[in-house]
């Protein structure tokens, strides 16, 4: 699949788990993505210049009744400790982390960030699935919504060049 | 003067504008203006970027972000993003008192110089001033007010506040009277009825 059609079936699961508020940053693995956000008239899209922004404009838009999903590299996840930990842990809000997975198995460059990234998301209790394939996206976008809703958490997807359809 | 007596000249027209507000600030604008509209954010930095996502989820309410100059300097590339955005709906306030007040005190950078209003217009905001006195302020805000356009004010205060009332509800209790309130002044349902069920 190549990475125009995979944006899209990413988009679609997104949006058959509710979500209609998206913040981004774009990493070049990404960027069909934030494409098929912008282009989407059911979802606000917000592109952002630093990710722990994102957290709180996020975490402001769950508190008026939106569902929300902050779309980043892994790298840039962890400027957002911070908010992660100190708005939407302590005080109970949900935010999904679509995170590409720079340094996953097989990439090349970024292996030290790939490295520390399910350690430091398990630090923050925060539960993440790491998705690899193209048919598991719409199940596994609408349970980590359940998830983040019924948990009143960030839940983290990571996603892969694979399910990106990206080399 | 303090930040306390700028914040007391608008209690009387911000009606059931949502306020964002961290710090010492949250504590002076609970006494001033009690009720469950007020959110208190515990990341330094983020009032502002949160008060950004209220302002997008309801285009129609009126929304106050207030700001330190600690937690404006901590999170100026929320700035550019709330400038492209633009929410009509949402008045950024910033009480600049060149020094990081609750973390015991020590100068922050706009000691020397640094200028929160050019910051802010630099960043795109098409209104941001610079008020020099409670009076200036409070025409200053009904003027944004009126307008319906994206701004900020700015003042320079003295640190300091008066003896006021402790905040006797936590975090997670903020959050629900907040959205609590918001569901019945907006008429909207925005809890699920998974988040009644009772823990187990």
């Amino acid at each position: 699949m190549d990475s125009k059609k995979a944006a899209q079936v990413i988009v679609q699961g997104l949006k058959k788990a509710g979500i209609d508020f998206v913040a981004t940053l774009p990493d070049l693995k990404v960027v069909e993505v934030i494409g098929a956000v912008d282009g989407d008239p059911e979802i606000k899209h917000v592109p952002l210049c630093r990710e722990e922004e994102g957290v709180g404009i996020c975490a402001g838009a769950y508190l008026t009744g939106k569902k929300t999903a902050l779309l980043m590299q892994n790298g840039v996840l962890l400027n957002s400790c911070n908010g992660l930990t100190t708005t939407c842990l302590q005080f109970q809000i949900p935010i999904l982390l679509l995170v590409y997975y720079a340094g996953d198995f097989g990439d090349r460059g970024f292996t030290t960030v790939g490295s520390v990234t399910e350690p430091v998301l398990q630090g923050l209790g925060i539960r993440t699935y790491v998705l690899r394939k193209t048919e598991e996206v719409e199940e596994a976008l609408r349970g980590a919504q359940i998830l983040a809703e019924d948990s009143r958490r960030p839940v983290a997807v990571l996603l892969t060049k694979s399910v990106l359809g990206v080399k | 003067m303090q930040r306390y007596d700028y914040l007391k000249t608008i209690v009387g027209d911000v009606g059931d504008a949502l306020v964002v507000s961290a710090g010492l600030a949250a504590r002076e604008w609970q006494a001033l203006r009690p009720g469950d509209g007020n959110f208190r954010p515990r990341t330094l930095g983020l009032a502002s970027s949160i008060a950004l996502g209220i302002a997008l989820g309801l285009p129609r309410r009126k929304v106050m972000a207030i700001d330190g100059d600690g937690a404006f300097l901590m999170n100026l590339c929320g700035l550019p993003t709330i400038a492209w955005q633009n929410p009509p709906n949402l008045i950024h306030l910033l009480f600049d008192n060149q020094c990081y007040e609750a973390s015991g005190a020590t100068v922050t950078a706009t000691v020397s110089g640094t200028d929160a209003v050019a910051l802010a217009k630099g960043a795109g905001y098409r209104h941001a001033c610079w008020v020099k006195n409670p009076q200036e302020f409070r025409e200053e805000f009904l003027k944004a007010w009126k307008r319906g356009e994206l701004g900020l004010i700015a003042a320079k205060v003295e640190p300091g506040q008066p003896e006021l009332p402790p905040i006797r509800v936590d975090e997670v209790e903020n959050k629900y009277r907040f959205i609590r309130h918001i569901e019945a002044t907006e008429k909207r349902s925005i809890l699920s009825p998974a988040d009644h069920r009772p823990s187990s």
